[in-house]
């Protein structure tokens, strides 16, 4: 544990000094482009303020929100009832393992196209995707927390005489529990990041139609209008965004599970 | 009259600062000298500040006020004169056993004077003396716990130091290979040579019957803040070996330093 | 059944049961949509995928996007190790420059892909830059965990025997934190291959991502599917290979796994 520095001023301070050196050598020497399209702080900030006033760039994030939501549902009914019975029975470990440890290497975004293929491009494709990445980190971490409960605990309850089914019930579920909450945390983030990279692809593909979403959104900025300082806004965003899920995510974890170490 | 002090310190305060709360007072006016070729034990209650004392001798730490020296130089910095061994051995897992004992002579100053067939014998010769002969290429992760505690022994004592720090060297080892190794120690440390032709040891543990089994003198200590609260005479013969820990006098020391420890041992129970 | 004796047969042959199983549910659906666009039965597709191996379209479109990733790995590395060094080994260095990471870690490297394109345009150097930025982060990050995670015993027993500090660096705390650096490195190669997927889809003219695009705007699904399988086989790789790098450069480390 590091010992802290005594003013919590210098301890932030120091760090915000970079960032704003490099934010104002930015603003500067753009500005003496002077050219209308050099992406500027300034500007980043205005074209930040017309797309949230103007309710766009919110739909646009909702929109793709609500795809990353539906895809981690449908993962998670499909990757934590199979993680943990892959973790309690080696049976179904040793038959369902080897294809999703085949199919793990395979990155959500290469599937797009099979995706598109099968279902257009319309959302239905998006949520695929997002299903199809946030189901392995769930369930990888999933069955690591299954099988990995203190045997100790197994041995405990067994010796008070409790059956099988009430041991996973009541000692291996909650005992897993914080390994299935990091593997939707990691999902969590793999699937917004495929989502974006789907409506860009998407909208790359289709032309810019109507797929809608903050990944499209960047693209029509890059192919029709170029409309550098927006598509900046968009990427400050997607940050926010993915941090902020993390941030939710853990909360919500710390509160469920106040006993689990983060 | 006293013999020139190998190691001396003098009203010796240490102060750690902790976020969001009052200063940690480890050393409260500590004043202890350690004779040269002398085998000194440190015994106290968990908490008391002996392993301070041992990071200020070795120089891993200064003092907050003042003075800590060895032959009236002050310390101001770890050096090959003073070797240390820590608790968990601190070996480089990515050395063999070879590697480990050499590491010293290799890329410190200890062995500057040495070309690299002197090395080599001088490395021999330490693994022999701890009785490592054979085990030059394993890694620590292939050795028991008493082997790796010769193995940190080898490796400070290949750079051939004046004076030997121990943090509770034995304390990870079970109760058999301890005894084992409290023999091989004062073997090693050369228990039936003169004090001007011994190295000065200044060892920290909890066991107390250990305590009186290795040292020639005792510092008992006590904690909140750490002060000397005594300092006992080990009139015990030297060789010492299984027959001293059956001696009535043996038995009289540890009983007596327990009673002067076992109030602030209970106390940290409770607490 | 002597499983003790030979689990790795034992485990290949599970293996092949099940992949065997799953091919044939495989072949059943093919056979009941019959819609080759759709769902090509698994011999179209192992007939597609040995005509491109034989013409060699496979390996080079997979040569092509493996050496982005060396590349950009490259990159990456040479400049994430020394920046997570410095960070590690200094705390007011890391104080000074960790902010301005941690705005633009949230940031993922598919997310620049519209303005790389701007700056880039089609071609090389957008996978490569975008594959060096996925990397860039897992690798300093893991980096200055290692450096941090480092045993401070293990540094300070150096220091007792006198050892200069630019020596305790090279000789103590790279070797002590080599094994975090290979994890990191892991998943640096890990998120480096999918960013090349996204990023050779949309915005370069060679590649496995590209081709996977080609050929499904040509509606040829067997294709698409043997191009997707080799991003597997690729990926599975070096994942193996940099599992292997840490087996050989640090083998003490295994036994703590």
């Amino acid at each position: 544990m590091n010992v802290k520095a005594a003013n919590p001023l210098e301890r932030y301070g120091a760090g915000a000094i970079l960032p704003i050196v490099l934010l104002l050598a930015w603003q500067v020497v753009g500005a003496a482009l002077h050219s209308p399209r050099t992406p500027l702080p300034s500007r980043i900030v205005a074209a930040a303020v017309t797309l949230v006033a103007s309710g766009d760039l919110p739909m646009a994030i909702l929109q793709s929100l609500g795809r990353v939501f539906a895809g981690f549902v449908v993962a998670a009914l499909i990757a934590i009832p199979l993680g943990l019975a892959m973790g309690n029975s080696r049976a179904v470990e040793r038959n369902v393992d080897p294809v999703v440890e085949t199919f793990r290497p395979i990155a959500a975004i290469a599937i797009l196209p099979l995706a598109i293929l099968w279902l257009g491009t319309g959302t239905a494709a998006a949520v695929m995707i997002v299903a199809y990445a946030a189901f392995f980190p769930m369930i990888v971490n999933t069955v690591a927390g299954a099988r990995n409960v203190n045997p100790t605990l197994l041995q405990v309850a067994a010796t008070m005489g409790l059956k099988r089914v009430t041991i996973i019930r009541t000692v291996v579920v909650p005992a897993a529990l914080p390994s299935i909450g990091v593997g939707l945390r990691i999902a969590l983030g793999v699937g917004w990041t495929a989502i974006v990279a789907a409506e860009l692809a998407v909208g790359a593909k289709a032309g810019g139609g109507g797929s809608g979403g903050i990944g499209q959104m960047m693209f029509v900025f890059y192919a029709y209008s170029i409309e550098l300082n927006r598509i900046i806004v968009c990427m400050i965003a997607v940050g926010l965004v993915a941090l902020l899920l993390d941030r939710l995510l853990r909360a919500a974890m710390r509160a469920l599970m106040p006993w689990a170490r983060t | 009259m006293t013999a020139a002090a190998k190691l001396r310190l003098a009203g010796v305060n240490k102060r750690f600062a902790v976020a969001g709360a009052p200063d940690t007072i480890a050393l409260a006016d500590f004043t202890l000298d350690v004779r040269q070729g002398e085998f000194l034990v440190i015994v106290g209650p968990s908490g008391c500040g002996k392993t301070t004392v041992l990071n200020l001798l070795a120089g891993l730490d200064t003092p907050s006020g003042g003075t800590v020296s060895i032959d009236d130089r002050v310390i101001t910095a770890p050096g090959p004169d003073r070797g240390v061994m820590f608790q968990d051995y601190a070996l480089f897992p990515w050395q063999t056993v070879r590697g480990n004992v050499e590491f010293g002579l290799r890329y410190g100053p200890a062995g500057n004077a040495l070309d690299a067939a002197a090395r080599n014998e001088r490395v021999r010769r330490t693994i022999e003396l701890v009785g490592l002969t054979g085990a030059e290429q394993k890694y620590p992760s292939q050795l028991s716990g008493g082997m790796r505690q010769r193995v940190a022994l080898a490796r400070l004592m290949a750079n051939e130091p004046e004076v030997l720090l121990m943090d509770e060297p034995l304390a990870a080892l079970d109760a058999q290979t301890r005894i084992i190794l409290q023999d091989e120690l004062l073997r090693i440390w050369g228990q039936d040579r003169p004090a001007s032709q011994r190295r000065t040891v200044v060892f920290i543990t909890h066991a107390i019957d250990e305590a009186v089994f290795l040292a020639d003198r005792i510092a008992v200590m006590t904690t909140h803040p750490g002060r000397l609260k005594a300092l006992i005479d080990v009139p015990l013969p030297r060789p010492r070996g299984d027959a001293t820990r059956a001696l009535p006098e043996f038995q009289a020391l540890t009983q007596h330093i327990w009673s002067l420890i076992r109030d602030e041992a209970y106390r940290a129970t409770v607490t | 059944m002597t499983q003790a004796s030979h689990p790795r047969l034992v485990a290949t042959f599970i293996y092949v049961r099940t992949m065997t199983v799953f091919v044939a549910i495989w072949a059943l659906v093919a056979w009941l949509t019959a819609n080759p666009i759709l769902l090509p039965s698994p011999l179209t597709v192992l007939g597609a995928a040995y005509d491109l191996a034989r013409d060699l379209e496979l390996f080079q479109h997979a040569g092509i996007s493996l050496g982005r990733m060396v590349i950009s790995i490259g990159i990456a590395s040479a400049l994430a190790i020394p920046l997570g060094l410095a960070m590690g080994l200094s705390r007011r260095f890391e104080r000074i420059v960790d902010p301005t990471i941690e705005v633009l870690r949230p940031i993922s490297g598919i997310a620049w892909i519209p303005l790389a394109l701007f700056i880039f345009g089609i071609g090389d150097a957008l996978p490569v830059f975008i594959m060096t930025y996925a990397a860039f982060f897992p690798i300093l990050l893991g980096t200055v965990g290692g450096v941090r995670a480092v045993d401070q015993r293990l540094v300070d027993a150096a220091r007792t025997m006198g050892i200069p500090q630019r020596t305790i660096v090279t000789r103590v705390v790279i070797p002590a934190a080599l094994p975090s650096l290979l994890v990191a490195l892991r998943l640096g190669v890990a998120l480096s291959w999918t960013a090349v997927v996204a990023a050779e889809l949309i915005g370069a003219p060679s590649g496995l991502g590209y081709a996977v695009e080609w050929y499904r705007e040509l509606l040829m699904t067997p294709q698409v599917m043997s191009f997707i399988a080799m991003i597997g086989v690729i990926g599975y790789v070096c994942d193996a290979g940099v599992r292997w790098m840490n087996r050989r450069f640090a083998p003490w480390a295994q036994a703590l796994r």
